[in-house]
């Protein structure tokens, strides 16, 4: 008999977490005892069954190639694998599928931690496949269509070798989770447009990745280099230009050396800093090319919050004042400033996917959502993150996006709630939508187009004062159908003379309205359908590039499969701008 | 001493393909007594025209070039081995027509020096040197032959889309097509090309300067095998154990049927199923692009004029003559200056670099313009983005140049002729007979 409620648990059920050993980086990685380095990290944890399969994450070991399926065990409290040598990591499938299921997962939490409630996937299902050998090819890609994120491997040339999976690489993994995250916030960044789009994927998917390892302290750790005895480094190592040289020859160039087509994109971008004139280059057209501009933003910005961390460690009681000689800090503490630098920059960026339209990407948006989260959640800013922000950003010639926002409760006309159930606008689309009806005028959204509220989703963030945030984000988006001939009357712009007059064109806007506690709305960020410089801009750009869909038509879905649009992203190369 | 005056270019009608005779005509005979020397530059087709079009059988196009050249050829191009470049070999009556034809000299891609592959198996049996071929770029080629190897496998696929065995035929080795070019290079007639080679055409076709801009060894740039500098041969090792992986397990039909019940599992096995034709499709490209980098590009010039043929070299290859052109003012000339262009890997979107396009776009108004050259048969290969020809490349090279396509040849033409004045050009279409 038992008084009141049982809190008994199995023996052998986790609760919410559990300490998984993962490879840090990738196999080929060592650390300084030689063998692969790993971390152990705390990853979330759901009732399991085989597969390993959890509430959101369903590892499927298939091998399309040759046709072998193996069922791996549940994920329990014990990690099998806490000891297991290198040979064991390398060539294990079970230890591949615990590796795919916790970087996974641990990603996922990331963004759900960061945005303060659960995150659907951009399918209608709720667990996403993993599958760690899904065929013997140098790719791996998010496939909308199959619910899953594919990992391939590379055999081995003679028998007597080891194949190479790209299962095993710690940014290769969480850069595909990122892709399956990003289709759940904004479905419609995969619709063809101007380039930034297709580059804020990538590009973002390799920031969450590179954050992902610096977050790991062992790889810190390994970077900065050896310690003396008392686990003590030379302070000059941890100066900003050391930092950038270290952090970029030893972690940097490690990642993404499993593949060697497209993937390579880590890597370079850390190591080559983008031009001055970018913009203007066409090879930069190309979405990795692209994307790397933002990789390099968010690789400055680490070193340098890292750096501000650091100014806590530097001064000794009773000793000399920092910058001298012979002055050591303790490489462990070093390392964790790092992982918490990264980890705040991460969860930043991350704060700031709530805060972007829902069409129609560019730079200047991204910088202008982490901003307006940022403002939401820390007013305060007493390290001055976002004077970094803005300036990293000032410095590849990215400029906040000034026409776009409405910070409605400062506005002239307030909107009005005659008859909105606050309630409603928390939770309910159609609520939303007559809220958008109401007030369009003052919000300046023309009805003239179609219409549809996407999403409406509440979220709770909690602030470093430790007091709660809550907010809801709904985002709709506005279509035209349309043939180029009405563009150029309706707008009085010219199109590209390629374009021929009856060529069908698809045309979209739309916004992000922001409610606070109440149901007030905030904040709304818009990108108007009637922008016609962008949407000319837009219409051309595909055009140039010829990315019409089956039936000819500019700007509707560009044809592709959507999965095997990444299948294909991840092949390109590091593009010379010289394709048609 | 015999001059060109006259530049000929015939392109025939193979549907999907390429197959161009270039014949030189001077004002005095040479001192065998003819006063025409003839280049045939590929010969393959791999789709049939369209209906209601030339018939392009590979022996009715051969017995036209055996007529349009008398019974004599000078000089044999392969530029590389895909089918639609060199099928025309494996057809008895094309063959036969071949040997009688006797070609002087055959030239085709340092990859395809049959000493190279023979002894080329394995770094460890590769010659430190072979015709200034160095041991990785031996391997290089070695590996493309194995890597062709596995794809004939893939062929013989069961469970594969059409289209990806359509696509593994096209990869073929096309053995018999080789063999026959093996034979009539005997005799020191062979010579394989590299970038910046002498290609010896000269000593055949007096008055012709040929530069050879591609392709490029391992050596010369290692870009064209697109290689990890701490892996030379990543790449290329990666792709054969892949399609040997692929290509094993279906022969040996190992797929263990597996028994799942409807179920989560089962849905997602029977989806990747797709999976699988998709991957196999990438490995094919991939071996593609590598073939289509070992093309020859080849930049020729009679006298004042000029023509460009390149097979169907990608940027890859291209690469190493655009890294030029900044700093070598002459070479950046004459490939703006040229008179005819034979468009690129017939019209798709990475061979026909736009550096090249915008020197056209920027040439001078008193220059003859630009004719392009383009035998595809369109709806054969690749859809939207991957289409070829790709149409707003063709709406490009429009504005710069007079685009002729046998695949516009509507009234049964065999082939399309342009003939230019040696000293200054323009190519002109030379009409067909009222």
């Amino acid at each position: 008999m038992t008084d009141g409620v049982e809190y008994a648990e199995h023996a052998d059920e986790p609760r919410t977490h559990v300490t998984l050993r993962l490879i840090a980086q990738d196999p080929a990685v060592s650390g300084d005892d030689g063998r692969i380095l790993t971390a152990r990290v705390k990853v979330p944890w759901s009732r399991m069954e085989d597969g390993p399969r959890g509430a959101r994450l369903h590892v499927v070991d298939y091998d399309t190639a040759t046709g072998r399926y193996v069922k791996h065990a549940p994920l329990g409290k014990d990690d099998l694998f806490a000891d297991a040598d290198d040979e064991v990591l390398r060539t294990d499938l079970a230890f591949h599928a615990q590796h795919v299921y916790a970087t996974a997962a641990r990603t996922l939490s990331t963004f759900e931690t960061a945005l303060g409630r659960r995150l659907p996937w951009g399918f209608g299902s709720h667990q996403l496949y993993l599958v760690p050998h899904a065929f013997a090819e140098a790719n791996a890609y998010y496939s909308f269509e199959d619910r899953a994120l594919l990992f391939g491997y590379v055999p081995p040339a003679d028998p007597r070798g080891e194949a190479v999976f790209t299962c095993l690489s710690h940014d290769v993994v969480v850069h595909e989770t990122t892709h399956a995250v990003l289709d759940g916030l904004r479905r419609r960044f995969l619709e063809p447009s101007l380039p930034d789009q297709a580059a804020f994927h990538e590009g973002f998917a390799d920031i969450v990745a590179l954050l992902s390892v610096f977050s790991m302290r062992p790889v810190i750790e390994q970077a900065l280099g050896k310690p003396d005895r008392s686990g003590r480094i030379p302070r000059g190592r941890i100066q900003p230009d050391a930092l950038r040289k270290s952090m970029l020859a030893r972690v940097a160039e490690q990642i993404g050396s499993v593949l060697t087509q497209g993937r390579g994109a880590l890597r370079e971008s850390a190591l080559n800093p983008p031009p001055a004139d970018w913009a203007k280059r066409p090879e930069f057209v190309e979405p990795h090319r692209r994307g790397e501009v933002l990789v390099a933003i968010a690789f400055d910005l680490l070193i340098e919050i890292w750096y501000r961390r650091l100014q806590a460690l530097f001064s000794r009681p009773n000793g000399e004042t920092a910058g001298g000689r012979g002055i050591t800090v303790d490489r462990a503490r070093a390392a964790e400033e790092g992982a918490k630098a990264a980890s705040q920059l991460l969860h930043m960026l991350i704060r700031g996917l709530d805060y972007l339209p829902p069409v129609e990407f560019d730079f200047g948006d991204l910088l202008n959502a982490v901003l307006l989260a940022d403002n939401e959640l820390v007013p305060d800013d007493d390290l001055g993150y976002r004077q970094l922000l803005m300036a990293g950003f000032a410095k590849a010639g990215i400029q906040r996006s000034s026409d776009r926002v409405t910070d409605v409760l400062e506005a002239e006309l307030a909107p009005h709630y005659l008859g909105i159930n606050f309630a409603g606008l928390r939770s309910d689309r159609d609520e939303v939508f007559r809220f958008l009806w109401q007030n369009a005028r003052r919000l300046d959204v023309s009805t003239d187009y179609y219409t549809v509220i996407e999403s409406v989703l509440p979220t709770q963030r909690i602030g470093p004062d430790g007091l709660i945030v809550p907010e809801s984000v709904a985002t709709y988006v506005q279509m035209a159908d349309m043939t180029a001939r009405e563009f150029t009357d309706e707008s009085g712009l010219q199109l590209s003379p390629a374009i021929d007059p009856r060529t069908p064109i698809q045309l979209f806007g739309g916004g992000t309205l922001i409610f606070d506690q109440f149901g007030r709305l905030k904040l709304h960020i818009h990108k108007r359908l009637d922008d016609w410089r962008r949407q000319q801009k837009r219409l051309d750009h595909l055009e140039r590039t010829g990315r019409r869909d089956s039936s000819a038509r500019l700007g509707f879905s560009d044809g592709f499969a959507r999965g095997q649009t990444f299948a294909e992203l991840h092949r390109t190369q590091q593009d010379s701008g010289e394709t048609w | 001493m015999s001059t060109p005056i006259r530049v000929r270019v015939r392109m025939y009608q193979v549907g999907f393909g390429d197959c161009f005779l270039v014949s030189v005509e001077y004002d005095a005979p040479l001192p065998d007594g003819r006063d025409t020397r003839h280049i045939l530059i590929d010969f393959g087709t791999s789709h049939s025209p369209r209906e209601g079009m030339a018939r392009g059988r590979m022996g009715d196009v051969a017995a036209l070039i055996e007529e349009h050249t008398g019974g004599e050829l000078d000089v044999l191009v392969v530029t590389h081995r895909h089918r639609d470049h060199l099928r025309g070999f494996e057809v008895d009556a094309g063959a036969a027509i071949m040997k009688r034809l006797a070609p002087k000299l055959v030239v085709r891609s340092w990859t395809e020096d049959p000493e190279l592959s023979e002894t080329a198996n394995g770094p460890a049996a590769a010659p430190d040197e072979t015709a200034g071929v160095s041991r990785a770029s031996a391997r290089y080629a070695a590996l493309l032959a194995e890597a062709q190897e596995q794809v004939a496998g893939l062929a013989t696929l069961v469970g594969l889309d059409d289209e990806v065995r359509a696509a593994a035929e096209d990869q073929l080795k096309n053995a018999e097509a080789v063999a026959l070019l093996n034979e009539l290079s005997r005799d020191g007639r062979g010579r394989y090309l590299h970038a910046g080679m002498d290609s010896g055409l000269a000593d055949v076709v007096p008055g012709l300067e040929a530069t050879v801009l591609g392709p490029p060894t391992v050596d010369q740039d290692p870009r064209v095998a697109r290689q990890r500098e701490e892996d030379p041969e990543y790449w290329l090792t990666a792709l054969g154990a892949s399609l040997r992986v692929v290509g094993s397990a279906a022969q040996a039909d190992a797929r263990s049927p597996i028994t799942h019940g409807p179920g989560p599992v089962r849905w997602l096995i029977d989806r990747l199923a797709n999976q699988r034709s998709r991957s196999a499709a990438r490995l094919v490209r991939d071996l593609d692009d590598a073939l289509n980098n070992t093309s020859v590009i080849l930049l020729l010039k009679v006298g004042g004029v000029s023509l460009l043929f390149s097979g169907d070299a990608q940027i890859e290859n291209w690469r190493h003559t655009l890294d030029q052109l900044g700093d070598d003012a002459d070479l950046r000339d004459r490939l703006a200056k040229i008179d005819l262009y034979k468009v690129g890997h017939h019209g798709s979107r990475n061979a026909t670099p736009r550096s090249l396009h915008a020197l056209w776009k920027a040439r001078a108004a008193d220059l003859p313009r630009l004719a392009a050259v383009m035998s595809t048969r369109q709806g054969v290969h690749g859809r939207n983005d991957n289409a070829v020809p790709q149409q707003h490349l063709v709406a490009a090279l429009r504005e710069v140049a007079d685009l002729y396509s046998t695949d516009d040849l509507d009234g049964g033409e065999e082939y399309l002729e342009l003939v230019a004045d040696a000293a200054r050009g323009p190519f002109r279409i030379v009409p067909p007979p009222a």
